[in-house]
């Protein structure tokens, strides 16, 4: 497992957390494991940005936690976007979609500086 | 996956059971070992054994540690958060449901709201008065070391020290920083150069006064110990208010030069108003300056003393040591009127001390009126809480705790006893100034206002309303059976216990209500016998003017009578007048000086010995007053200066001394000495309440003007039915002798005996006003019940009325529950006044704390008031239509 060089800013790492969790309530490891395999393991989040980063957002009520079992039977803490985050998730988006399609514009940018 | 239920709709009682949820420490291991694991199996899952998984599962992980250390401040902080936030939100929750509650009952909201307003506002209205005239710190610095020292003179009685005793304590007391004195002298001076001749008030102070009482000059200083010498130039230090009125508050007063009576002064400084302690009066002061013809006397109590100890000296120390130097002296002087002891009185006490017990006896009865309002408002939350029992009850059934209930259910009184308390800040502001503007000379009443520490007593009060009034309805609303009460349909059924609770509150009240009523009607016929004593001589169509000659202009006594003398004569030819007479002091206006008389044959401390009032009064003295002579003669021209000394007593003087045997020709001393300026006695005279009628009347004791003469001097002018109209005349007439004198207080007689019950008037009237508001809260609180009860007998009462019950029948039914009430109070209430009343017994005058007459009265008052108030519901209980009452249930 190649570990990626791409350093998450810390919004882009919330973002990707509430863009996981529009999907649906998970837990930690689940989240973790969705990024890698959307990825394809270009993107890994290590655990020691992941939980305090879930855990800051539960405190701005940007998602909430409540514990359930997993399929296997086992206890575990799932997440779950609230009111507040998905509209956090859209704002968030939106000014992501801006920055990356100008920073797209500039990497193909064909005249030269003034 | 696992669905949640969607958990933004949780009602807000559920959110408490947050506090008893799994702690964050615990949640962080789970997780994170949630986490591990979940890793672990996925590399079993791969292949690998369970050890090496486990190894690369915790590296891949990282700083187990310190990661669950982080998030553990974040869930921590997460709980802090939250808990304030409930907290607030629990609080907002309540006052916004509190505020609807109130809201949708506005009557009932309305009536709790004044009549709270009433009683906090009053009590805090007289709790402005005692901050301001016994709380508040007094100006000086270090005021707490600071005493006023006096001379015991017989039991209970004190006077002040001669200057000789005060230069010996000056040279010889070792505990003080500084031993201050002053006195009323030179009296009244007339103020020449500014504006017209005024009199402006003058005393004396040394200079060490203005050390041991230290407030800074507003501007310049106080005198040095150099300027209060005997022959030292001569300065004046100005009250804040003649700086401002007669000088404009000018800045170049300082070094300016005064006539005062026709002497030069210089201005050295301006105290600040503080040191006045009546509202702004225009006053001088001069150095104390003592001779050393004054210092060597012994006899004549003038100075008034204060001393501000060392840091460490108890004031007991202090006192020993001046007691050992006065009773030293009193050998040394004999019959210098020592009475073997000092007195010390702190500054406060010897401030304010006389009206200490009357203002807390009145914040004490204003409170009583508060906690007769906290009952009525109790009353109203009870039966309110009746009617709240449905909804009580569904959020008891919906889960909210008996806490929860209690919590906002008192959370509701608080709101009605902060309104109460706003408003009541408005009835302060009003009942402020109702006292302040009371003729009462109450000491630094006039800086009464409404500040912050009134402001924190209003608020306590009110939050100490709310626990009184709230509380025990609060608890008893909580204490519900929920599912009788809802499958009653949330009707009231019959609460015998809560009937019971709101019967003694009722007579409680009437109690209280009635311990009210006797201290004022204690106070009333007080009054009222007060007003029947005769002052013992004509006090109506009688003139008082102080008129004072000063020393410079007039040193020598003779001088000094013949001038009086003209003045006199002078007045008494102005038409109009009927007759005028002259002593040094009035009575009513102040004590006689004191004259230690003997008979002969005694050795001045036996049964033959008296301590009288000395007053010089003028030839037509006696008859200006209407004084009536009982034996021998009054004075006349032929007892001059230089002639055989004659002294007129008092009835009571010659009954003291000579019993019923004639005292005309007998020989009277004074001090007891063995060489005493021996008086025969030519008359008696009547006794007279000379020191108020609150006073008995004082031994008297006459010397003719001509043989004690007096520069200063009170006229009493005699005249037609409005005396003042002659003052003009008077002035001129004054005038014409010696345009630069000084008439200074002016006065009616009448209006100076009045002014002496001035604060027994006060005290009156405020009970009074107290008492007649309670006896109208507990009024209401009976009538509350008492319609309380027909509402609820509303159906048996239909059916007595059905079965042929007559109207008067039913009336009684209900009045004879008022009634019972009300006895049982009345019958409590005069015990607990029994005792109480004793508090008023230096208030009273001519009857006992236990007078039968106002207790009696203030019984059927009271008695019949219930029945009134019990009657109203019983009219309406009559009017019931008895087949809609028995419909009805």
């Amino acid at each position: 497992m190649a570990r990626s060089s791409v350093d998450l800013l810390q919004g882009t790492l919330d973002l990707i957390v509430l863009k996981t969790l529009s999907w649906g309530p998970m837990h930690g490891f689940g989240i973790a494991r969705w990024i890698q395999l959307t990825t394809e393991d270009v993107l890994q989040v290590e655990e020691g940005s992941l939980y305090p980063a879930l855990y800051r957002m539960e405190n701005r009520a940007w998602i909430k936690a409540q514990w359930a079992l997993t399929e296997n039977g086992r206890r575990a803490k799932y997440y779950k976007l609230t009111a507040i985050g998905k509209r956090q998730l859209v704002a968030e988006s939106k000014s992501w979609e801006q920055v990356s399609s100008a920073i797209g514009k500039i990497m193909t940018a064909t005249r030269q500086p003034a | 996956m696992p669905t949640l239920d969607d958990g933004e709709r949780v009602p807000t009682w559920r959110r408490y059971l947050r506090f008893w949820r799994a702690n964050p420490t615990g949640d962080v291991r789970d997780e994170v070992a949630f986490h591990i694991e979940s890793a672990v199996e996925e590399l079993v899952a791969a292949g690998m054994s369970r050890e090496a998984a486990r190894q690369m599962a915790k590296r891949k992980f990282g700083d187990v540690d310190g990661i669950s250390e982080t998030l553990q401040t974040l869930s921590q902080q997460r709980e802090r958060d939250m808990t304030h936030a409930e907290w607030w939100d629990a609080i907002r929750n309540d006052v916004t449901f509190g505020l609807r509650q109130l809201r949708k009952s506005p009557v009932f909201t309305a009536i709790a709201v004044l009549t709270l307003a009433l009683g906090i506002g009053a009590t805090s209205a007289i709790f402005s008065v005692v901050y301001s005239v016994l709380l508040r710190p007094l100006p000086y610095a270090g005021a707490d070391r600071i005493l006023s020292f006096a001379q015991q003179n017989g039991p209970g009685s004190t006077w002040n020290l001669p200057f000789g005793n005060y230069g010996v304590w000056r040279s010889q007391a070792t505990g003080f920083e500084a031993l201050g004195a002053t006195y009323g002298g030179p009296g009244t001076m007339t103020l020449t150069g500014v504006g017209d001749p005024a009199p402006i008030a003058a005393t004396s102070a040394s200079s060490e006064y203005w050390k041991a009482m230290f407030i800074p000059p507003v501007l310049g200083r106080y005198f040095t110990p150099e300027e209060d010498r005997e022959g030292a130039p001569h300065v004046v230090v100005l009250s804040y208010a003649l700086w401002q009125n007669r000088f404009g508050g000018d800045h170049n007063v300082l070094g300016r030069t005064l006539t005062l009576s026709g002497e030069v002064y210089t201005v050295i400084g301006v105290a600040p108003s503080a040191y006045l302690l009546y509202p702004p009066m225009e006053k001088l002061w001069l150095p104390l300056a003592p001779s050393s013809q004054r210092l060597a006397d012994f006899s004549d109590h003038e100075l008034t003393v204060y001393g501000r100890l060392k840091p460490g000296v108890p004031p007991a120390t202090a006192v020993r040591q001046l007691t050992q130097i006065d009773t030293r002296l009193a050998t040394e002087h004999p019959h210098s009127g020592y009475d073997g002891g000092v007195i010390a009185t702190s500054l406060i006490d010897a401030v304010a001390g006389a009206q200490r017990s009357t203002l807390y006896m009145l914040l004490g009865a204003v409170g009583l009126v508060l906690l007769i309002a906290c009952g009525n408002i109790a009353n109203l939350l009870l039966a309110r809480a009746n009617v709240r029992r449905a909804e009580i009850a569904i959020r008891g059934a919906l889960g909210a705790t008996r806490g929860r209930i209690v919590a906002q259910l008192f959370v509701e009184s608080l709101l009605l006893a902060l309104g109460g308390g706003v408003v009541g800040l408005v009835v302060a502001i009003g009942a402020m100034r109702f006292l302040v503007s009371s003729p009462a000379r109450i000491p630094r009443l006039q800086d009464a206002t409404i500040n912050g520490p009134v402001l924190a007593f209003a608020l306590a009060l009110s939050i100490v309303c709310a626990v009184v009034f709230g509380l025990v309805p609060a608890f008893r609303a909580a204490r519900l059976d929920l599912q009788q009460t809802l499958r009653d349909g949330g009707r009231e059924s019959r609460g015998a216990g809560r009937e019971r609770l709101r019967k003694v509150l009722v007579v409680s009240e009437l109690c209280v209500a009635q311990l009210l009523l006797i201290g004022a009607g204690l106070l009333i016929r007080s009054a009222l016998l007060v007003q029947a004593v005769p002052v013992g001589f004509d006090t109506h169509d009688l003139l008082s003017i102080d008129i004072s000659l000063p020393s410079a202009q007039y040193p020598e006594r003779p001088r000094q009578e013949a001038t009086l003398q003209q003045i006199e004569s002078a007045i008494a030819a102005i038409p109009g007048v009927k007759s005028v007479g002259r002593t040094q002091v009035a009575p009513i206006h102040g004590f006689g000086w004191n004259w230690s008389a003997f008979r002969e044959g005694s050795d001045g401390h036996d049964a033959g010995a008296a301590s009288a009032d000395m007053r010089a009064a003028s030839l037509n003295y006696f008859s200006t007053l209407g004084l009536p002579l009982v034996r021998g003669r009054s004075f006349n021209t032929s007892d001059v200066a230089n002639g055989p000394p004659v002294a007129i007593i008092s009835r009571g003087l010659a009954m003291r001394l000579y019993g019923d045997a004639d005292p005309i020709g007998r020989r009277i001393g004074n001090g007891g000495g063995k060489n005493p300026a021996w008086k025969e006695i030519v008359g008696v005279v009547a006794d007279m309440h000379a020191n108020g009628k609150l006073a008995d009347p004082p031994l008297e004791l006459y010397m003719p003007s001509t043989q004690y003469i007096n520069g200063g001097q009170t006229f009493l002018v005699r005249g037609g039915l409005t005396v003042t109209t002659l003052l003009p005349a008077i002035r001129r007439a004054v005038g014409t002798v010696d345009p630069l004198l000084a008439l200074s207080g002016i006065g009616t007689m009448d209006d100076d005996v009045e002014k002496k019950l001035a604060m027994s008037h006060f005290t009156t009237l405020l009970l009074t006003l107290l008492g007649a508001t309670g006896l109208i809260l507990a009024a209401v609180g009976v009538y509350g019940v008492i319609a309380y009860v027909v509402a609820q007998r509303t159906h048996e009462l239909g059916v007595r009325m059905a079965l042929g019950a007559t109207q008067g029948g039913v009336k009684w039914l209900v009045v004879r529950q008022g009634l019972v009430l009300a006895v049982v109070g009345v019958t409590i209430g005069a015990g607990i006044s029994l005792a109480a009343a004793r508090l008023l017994s230096s208030m009273t005058f001519g009857i006992t704390t236990h007078d039968p007459l106002t207790f009696g009265v203030v019984a059927a008052v009271l008695l019949s008031v219930a029945v009134l108030a019990s009657y109203i519901p019983a009219r309406r209980a009559t009017r019931i239509d008895p087949l809609s009452a028995l419909r009805g249930s």
